[in-house]
């Protein structure tokens, strides 16, 4: 019992300590956003201090407004979101069930895209844009993004599908449904959650991606990653309209965790009841 | 009407790339009737019910049902119902939408699906819990939660694969006689894999017995039993099973024990069978063949006597009390007509 409870309270601090270090920069972050530029460069560092708003009003409001940016960053990574689940789930659906030649090797693919370094496509990337015109557009940058998140959204699906058991796709096609209907209305309510864990990962990539757009955005597609340079300069780095920025690009993030985390877990559920092995 | 759900296999063949799963099944199911699949696990009768159901095709035969060619026809144009071993109930969806959903994707009008769903639930006695999830039933309320959502559409063939091997034994009874009960009312073809024979014999109007990917016997069960055509089929019905012990026949009469015993069959001439002898069909006199009790198996009711007569091993169901002991000499006898004789080489019926 009391090494039980040592064992425990040991867990915790452990646990504790790596919380503390994952969490300090970013309060430190968010505690800047609501400084003043002179408060931020105070030494010793200020704890307590009068808290503003003037970081974000300017970063909203001011001449240079990031609301573009993160709606740029909207645009993107939405639409690399729904453009990725609307492919990877009748794809991820497929590799699960169907007997095609080639599955084994697909799923390699699927591993291996995830494995190259970046910086060794960029180029030819920049370059194909530039030759179809679509650098600097939205199109493109989600086209590139793409290549990344669907293998990605693909393989996480594909373990998702193959937990439910091939009887429930038979019952439902001897109750008189089709392909489609029971993808719909069997299968999908079924992987709700890996569906939803997808599409955290897919966005939360999008959201944050920061090497490419910076190769391949311009002036009219520009995320907040990129923007957030606005208040890095070689003269001077202004860190509370910075930390408001990150606090702002923060945001989104959070609200999709929290939003999720209630399907997650409830997939998890529906998974937990389902009877029946697999063949 | 009860025209419905005639069924004819001709020829089945279905292999597994060098595999042979089944080796050419053939037979052919009444309208209304209630027809078993029975034999050992493995011996091809799922792979036969699913080619019936249409989830796998055939290497090689035909499929009619009611006349109609449907071999190569999808599983949702055949018209048929199945129960699986594991339910396969949807786990998102109430019991009240897993029972609808059949008629949902028939098209059914609404007015329609309410009162049919709660007919449907309340012949298997599930009309209280229509607004649970599988997952807040017992083994037994899911089982019957997938029988209501087969028998919902008055689909023309049910199909059922060991729809009780998930339940404990006393709800396996009960819903074994319940099973019957619907069947009979609802007038509808039945196919019922099964392995144990028990449930083939109480269920059935007739059975195949399958065995090795082939049909070995296709009858009544009363008449299978008491007729079996091979050792193995011999082997298989009936519990405890039967005795087989190798015995030489000559002339009307079998020597087991030292004696003689005649038989029904009645030809001249000697040569070696194997004697089959069902454990009921013992009987006890005192100047039988000598027997030694070896081990008594108490029943409550009755006992299975594991006894030993010159040699040779003998069980035998004995129901007088008090039951004999351990030890204990007892002489035994088999009427002429309980004697089943086999040819130890071809291993069929003489
Ligand atoms: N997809 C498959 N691939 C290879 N062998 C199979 C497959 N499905 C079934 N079998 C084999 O076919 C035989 C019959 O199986 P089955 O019809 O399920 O037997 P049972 O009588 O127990 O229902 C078994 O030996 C099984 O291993
Ligand atoms: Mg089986």
């Amino acid at each position: 019992m009391t090494a039980k409870r040592l064992r425990l309270g040991i867990l915790i601090g452990v646990s504790g300590l790596f919380l503390l270090a994952w969490i300090f920069p970013i309060l430190w972050s968010l505690l800047n956003a609501f400084k003043t530029e002179q408060d931020v460069l105070a030494y010793p560092p200020k704890l307590v201090f009068s808290p503003t708003l003037d970081a974000f009003r300017d970063v909203l409001f001011g001449a240079t407004s990031i609301l573009p940016n993160l709606a740029s960053s909207f645009i993107i990574s939405i639409g690399t979101t729904i453009v990725t689940m609307a492919l990877a789930i009748p794809a991820a659906y497929a590799l699960a069930r169907l007997r095609i030649p080639g599955k084994r090797w697909a799923g390699f693919y699927v591993l291996a895209t995830q494995m190259l370094p970046p910086v060794g496509i960029i180029i030819p990337y920049f370059l194909i844009l530039r030759n179809i015109g679509w650098i600097d557009t939205y199109q493109g940058i989600i086209l590139i993004y793409l290549s990344f998140s669907l293998p990605f959204a693909i393989w996480l699906l594909v373990s998702y599908f193959e937990d439910i058991p091939f009887e429930m796709e038979e019952a439902a096609f001897l109750d008189g449904a089709s392909r489609l209907k029971t993808l719909r209305r069997i299968i999908l309510p079924q992987v709700q959650g890996g569906v939803a864990v997808t599409v955290v990962f897919v966005f939360l990539n999008a959201w944050n991606e920061f090497l490419f757009a910076v190769v391949l955005s311009g002036n009219t597609v520009r995320p907040v990653t990129i923007a957030m340079f606005n208040f890095v300069s070689v003269e001077q780095t202004l860190w509370a309209k910075l930390a408001a920025v990150s606090a702002l690009a923060m945001l989104p993030v959070i609200v999709l965790g929290v939003v999720a985390q209630k399907h997650i877990v409830k997939g998890l559920t529906v998974g937990a009841v389902k009877g029946g092995g697999r063949r | 009407m009860s025209a419905r759900g005639q069924v004819q296999l001709d020829g089945i063949v279905k292999k597994h790339g060098a595999f042979a799963a089944l080796k050419g099944i053939d037979f052919e199911i009444k309208p209304g009737e209630f027809f078993a699949l029975l034999g050992p696990s493995g011996s091809g009768k799922s792979t036969t019910l699913r080619i019936l159901a249409g989830l796998d095709a055939p290497t090689s035969g035909r499929i009619l049902v009611d006349g109609e060619d449907v071999t190569g026809a999808d599983a949702r144009e055949r018209d048929v119902a199945m129960v699986f071993q594991s339910y396969a109930l949807y786990p998102h969806m109430t019991v009240f939408e897993n029972i609808a959903f059949p008629l949902e994707m028939a098209k059914r009008p609404k007015a329609e699906i309410g009162p049919a769903v709660r007919e449907a639930a309340a012949k298997v006695k599930i009309e209280h819990l229509l607004d649970r999830k599988p997952g807040q039933l017992s083994g037994g309320q899911q089982q019957r939660c997938a029988l209501a959502r087969a028998i919902v559409r008055k689909a023309r063939l049910f199909l059922l694969d060991e729809p009780l091997s998930n339940l404990d034994a006393k709800l396996r009874l009960e819903t074994r006689v319940e099973l019957k009960k619907l069947q009979r009312s609802l007038g509808v073809t039945a196919v019922y894999v099964t392995h144990d024979q028990e449930e083939a014999m109480t269920l059935a109007d007739r059975m195949a017995v399958f065995m090795e990917g082939e049909i070995r016997q296709i009858g009544r069960p009363a008449d299978v039993f008491a007729q079996p055509n091979s050792i193995e089929v011999a082997a298989f019905i009936g519990s405890p099973p039967m005795n087989l012990i190798p015995a030489r026949y000559q002339d009307g009469s079998v020597l087991i024990g030292g004696r003689r015993l005649p038989t029904m069959l009645q030809t001249h001439g000697e040569r070696d069978v194997v004697v089959g002898v069902r454990p009921s069909a013992v009987r006890f006199e005192a100047d039988g063949i000598p027997a030694t009790v070896e081990v008594v198996e108490n029943l409550g009711d009755a006992a299975i006597l594991d006894m030993s007569l010159a040699g040779t091993a003998l069980r035998a169901r004995y129901d007088r009390f008090p039951l004999p002991r351990e030890g204990d000499a007892m002489g035994v006898t088999v009427r002429p007509e309980d004697i089943h004789l086999f040819d130890p080489v071809s291993r069929r019926r003489l």
